[in-house]
């Protein structure tokens, strides 16, 4: 009894560092180039949870998450453009909107989608990434085409500039952790981790199968969604090919497999791990071409050495460790 | 309307070389049940090894398939046993990974050796062509057409005329199954990977010589493919060429009626048509585990 | 603990609003000191063809003014950063480039595509943003002080030099109808709409006007489209790989239009003829600038270039002059500033004019070039791109009609 409340405030208290520290960062470091970095991997911790809650929870691996994130991007752009709403803090107020509009078009598209099973899933979400692009760039009178849609320019200058997209990144990724959290302790999520053990089993049981499966994917692209419009507002300039841009969508996967597939702070890791990595990779080696290179071999040692990701590896070894020695922990517990 | 009849045989005759790749591509998923999203990456290192030899050895690109093909089939059987084969638990989606890694690295690797300039494999007939009508048609086209058709030939003779190939359907069918009867099913895998890559090689040199390509090159050819065999039904050969050959013939069409701009949109229309009516595709394998 | 948390919080929020006044100030270093200059180039991804020859022109320029004695004084270092034709790299890069790297001068990036997204970052942060390859123009929309396009016209203008060509020919002679094809692409598809109202407006009559998504990498459906208009006039909106693949299904389809145009691929020297051999006579480009130009600094460029990356002045891609001219403009602004301080070089900058490689020119308030001598049209004569129009700069008579391929 005593060690689980030991754990657990050990736990509530390096919760509250984390947020500390990520609350306080921009004070410590308020150069760009960091700011930057941290709102790109904020960017991405907030993409993996959401994609987990969809992937991870129920199985269902979809890599066209990128057509929603691109949709909440268009969404904001042409709202802000046809209020005629000025760059400053108001266009943020949008995002729940952009993420609203992406959440129904995900509940038609997984109405359809989630028709069909496994490979054939993944495979009809990344045509609806396609299409969404095809449209983005086809739809000329509507979303500028090839041309790209601006957003209104924000009054910030210098390095303050990257300052309220940061807490804007923050703010959507603490959400989705809390989403997450909270489907992970629910029915709904205890129905959604029987889907993805043995779906039909899961219908036998009396599980809502598809109506559980559309809702998981519906919050899932509602949150990629509100994230794609603060990305949207923070480049200042979209393109069809580059925010529905299919690597965007199997990064949030790299990255949660990487960490753990169905953890809650899985994709977290991955995330922090992966987009600093890239970015940086990127910026220092990416003219030498063999960034991709390293990138690749990185990713195929991970997933061959440890195939179920970095969190339930460690768990796993943990355990081990204790099971094999499990009079001397219980003498040591006060 | 000539010209709706000209976009029709050439989408016909251009279907051959994605019918060609995608068969590759189902095969693979049938076997293994695993999306080599490599695939793409793959053709395109073809079409690269069929341009080295080429430009430094003058060895037109056709002949050069003596070569890269048997390397290619080499190449995927290691990748096969290497990354496929140890991946226990979630295959279906950690295969979809590693094979994605695979074409990250080799679109890495060809822009070291190669840089990303555009390329095209420029063959000395390359823009001879023989008219039929108002219209003219390059002997490129059909040259690459027949090898299309001989190769794919050459993998139906194989799969229903030897015994290699009956276990090649027998894992197709059911894997454990197969396993039940005594069939080395590793070892199936691994060559029908091997040969996968190998209708790759003979893919990317068609592909070359009719199309320009950079390392990059891969995402774009990747998502028509897996559209194609999703089409078809997945691990259905048949279904794959029928859905290739019907896929570019509409696209073209809609090129030149409408706008090319709406021609891979298109694409996609169809796909999500017929998923509708058939959620397993033309000829899906709810079907054929039926027969 | 929550009191605590509330405190740093607050604490945090002081420290921002105390930072949010300031903005990165550009520090000037001091004279005699080496620089380093930043630039965001596409080495993968769509731009990479062109990415490359960006970067031989910036390193030929600073070769160039180190040998004099360097920028105002100042060792030039070029440092170079992949921006993988990607919005997020691109933006990421500059905010390195400037803030982590602390470089003195920012050069811009290939194509419109990435100015955009780099110009704002730029802008925020105080530097001078010259650019060689951003004008479209949405590019001016963007309403930049600090953005310089410099090349000789905005792009929508590059084929009116053609036009007025076409247009002064003989009634008899001049084509009836027209056909155009382009890439959907900020910097191509305002080219060939401007040139189509044109002609329009002059009545050539349009017979055949598509555009195409940037990722086709099939184009034979579409120059099958264009041969079956039997046009007189060819306009198509270009980068590299459609300009070959469109001349290889016309030669194959035994299509002779009168005149074709590309409006980028027949400029970029050998990487195009080595595709097309013979058969590139009689194709026409519009080109601000030309190996051959007597313009400011041209020869020494030009011979430079043969000796260092060796080949001949006709595999020059326009792409290098270009970036070169950033080069030699910042030069000469920096002169008449006595600075290198981006905030001066921005004032500066913005009155009078300078001279390059493709001839002289200013800039309007919003980076807009101005005054300069405009775009020309060039025409590959027996294996060599040269000025054919306006017969001011001319060093060839146009051919016209183009000759049959072989």
């Amino acid at each position: 009894m005593n060690r689980l409340r030991d754990k657990r405030v050990l736990m509530a208290v390096g919760l509250v560092a984390v947020l500390t520290l990520t609350l306080v960062l921009p004070a410590i470091s308020p150069e760009s180039a960091t700011t930057n970095m941290a709102v790109f991997t904020l960017m991405y911790v907030g993409l993996a949870t959401a994609w987990n809650i969809m992937g991870g929870y129920t199985g269902y691996i979809s890599l066209g998450h990128a057509g929603f994130f691109g949709f909440g991007a268009y969404a904001l752009g042409l709202l802000l453009a046809r209020l005629s709403i000025a760059g400053g803090y108001a266009p943020f107020l949008f995002v729940p909107v952009a993420g609203l509009l992406t959440g129904l078009m995900a509940a038609g598209v997984g109405w359809f989608a989630l028709r069909t099973r496994a490979a054939t899933f993944v495979i009809v979400t990344i045509a609806f990434m396609f299409m969404l692009q095809l449209l983005a760039e086809n739809l000329t009178s509507l979303t500028g085409g090839g041309a790209g849609l601006g957003f209104p320019n924000p009054p910030w200058r210098g390095d303050f500039f990257n300052i309220p997209f940061y807490y804007a990144m923050l703010a959507l990724a603490v959400l989705g952790l809390a989403v997450s959290w909270s489907i992970r302790r629910s029915k709904f999520g205890l129905g959604l981790l029987a889907i993805r053990d043995d779906e039909d089993k899961a219908l036998a049981v009396g599980v809502p199968a598809r109506a559980f499966k559309l809702t998981a994917f519906v919050i899932s692209a509602t949150l990629v969604g509100m994230i794609g419009s603060v990305y949207g507002y923070y480049v200042t300039f979209i393109y069809p090919q580059f925010v529905v841009d299919p690597l965007i969508g199997i990064s949030m996967v790299l990255m949660v497999f990487l960490g753990g597939l169905g953890t809650l702070w899985g994709p977290v890791l991955g995330a922090v791990i992966l987009e600093p990595a890239q970015l940086w990779l990127a910026y220092n080696y990416g003219a030498s071409r063999l960034y991709l290179v390293l990138y690749s071999a990185v990713f195929l040692l991970v997933i061959l050495l440890m195939p179920r990701g970095i969190i339930p590896s460690v768990r796993d070894l943990i355990a081990e460790r204790r099971a094999s020695a499990p009079a001397a922990r219980a003498g040591a517990a006060p | 309307m000539t010209l709706v009849l000209e976009a029709a045989v050439l989408g016909i005759l251009t279907g051959g070389v994605y019918a060609l790749m995608a068969s590759g591509l189902t095969l693979i998923f049938g076997v293994m049940r695993i999306i080599n999203v490599g695939h793409g990456a793959l053709v395109i290192l073809g079409a690269y090894l069929s341009f080295v030899l080429w430009r430094n050895l003058s060895i037109d690109p056709f002949v050069s398939l003596v070569v890269t093909m048997p390397v290619m089939f080499v190449l995927g059987v290691i990748l096969q046993v290497v990354f496929i084969r140890p991946l226990k638990t979630d295959r279906e989606a950690l295969s979809v990974l590693v094979t994605y890694s695979i074409a990250l690295g080799i679109e890495g690797l060809l822009g070291y050796f190669f840089s990303s300039n555009y390329l095209q494999i420029t063959a000395w007939y390359d823009t001879a062509s023989f008219p039929i009508g108002d219209f003219r048609i390059t002997y490129v086209y059909i040259y690459g057409f027949l090898l299309c058709l001989a190769i794919l030939g050459a993998i139906f003779l194989m799969l229903y005329r030897t015994t290699f190939g009956g276990a090649i359907r027998a894992t197709m069918l059911n894997r454990t199954a197969a396993q039940l009867v005594g069939i080395d099913v590793d070892r199936v895998s691994a060559i029908a990977f091997g040969i996968g890559m190998a209708t790759a090689a003979a893919g990317g040199v068609v592909f070359g010589i009719t199309n320009t390509f950079n390392p990059g090159s891969h995402y774009d050819l990747i998502s028509r493919l897996l559209t194609i065999i999703v089409l078809g039904g997945l691990g259905s050969l048949r279904g794959a060429i029928i859905a290739a050959l019907v896929m570019l013939v509409i696209e073209d069409i809609t090129a030149v009626v409408i706008s090319p701009v709406w021609a891979s949109f298109v694409f996609f229309v169809i796909l999500v048509a017929v998923l509708l009516v058939r959620p397993q595709g033309l000829f899906g394998l709810r079907v054929r585990e039926r027969l | 603990m929550r009191r605590a948390l509330i405190a740093t919080v607050a604490g945090a929020c002081l420290a921002l609003t105390a930072c949010g006044g300031g903005g990165t100030a550009t520090a000037t270093p001091s004279s005699g000191t080496p620089i380093t200059i930043g630039v965001s180039v596409s080495l993968t991804g769509d731009f990479s063809s062109d990415g490359p020859a960006l970067q031989k022109g910036y390193d030929l320029w600073a070769a160039d003014v180190n040998k004099k004695g360097g920028l105002l004084g100042h060792q030039v270092t070029m440092k170079y950063v992949d921006d993988a034709s990607s919005t997020t790299q691109v933006v990421t890069n500059y905010e390195n480039l400037i803030s982590s790297d602390k470089v003195a001068l920012v050069f811009g990036p290939y194509s419109s595509l990435l100015t955009k997204p780099a110009a704002t970052r730029v802008d925020r942060l105080g530097y001078a943003f010259p650019e060689p390859a951003g004008g479209a123009p949405s590019v001016f929309a963007l309403g930049l002080h600090s953005l310089f396009f410099v090349q000789p016209a905005a792009i929508e203008d590059n084929l009116v030099s053609y036009t007025n060509w076409l247009l002064s020919l003989p009634a008899d002679q001049r084509p009836k109808t027209a056909a155009y094809a382009t890439e959907d692409d900020p910097f191509t598809q305002p080219q060939v709409d401007k040139a189509k109202s044109l002609l329009e407006a002059a009545g050539v009559q349009t017979v055949s006007y598509k555009v195409y998504p940037a990722e086709t990498t099939d184009f034979t459906p579409l120059a099958l489209k264009v041969a079956s208009s039997k046009a007189d006039a060819v306009i198509l909106g270009t980068q590299v790989p459609d300009a070959i693949a469109f001349v290889k299904t016309f030669i194959t389809q035994h299509y002779n239009p009168k005149t074709l145009i590309e409006t980028a691929g027949p400029d970029q020297g050998a990487s195009y003829s080595d595709k097309l051999k013979a058969n590139t006579e009689g194709i026409m480009v519009p080109a601000g600038w030309a190996s051959g130009s007597q313009a400011y600094g041209n020869p020494t460029f030009v011979s430079e270039y043969v000796s260092k990356y060796g080949g001949s002045a006709a595999d020059i891609s326009a792409d290098s002059a270009e970036a070169y001219s950033v080069g030699q403009v910042v030069d000469q602004a920096a002169t008449k500033a006595g600075s290198i301080d981006n905030q001066k070089l921005i004032d500066t900058l913005h009155s009078g004019t300078y001279q390059t490689v493709q001839g002289p020119m200013g800039w309007d308030s919003v980076g807009k070039p101005q005054g300069g001598v405009g775009v020309f049209v060039e025409q590959w004569q027996n294996g060599t791109a040269v000025f054919v129009y306006p017969s001011t700069v001319a060093a060839a008579q146009p051919e016209y009609p183009k000759h049959d391929w072989q």
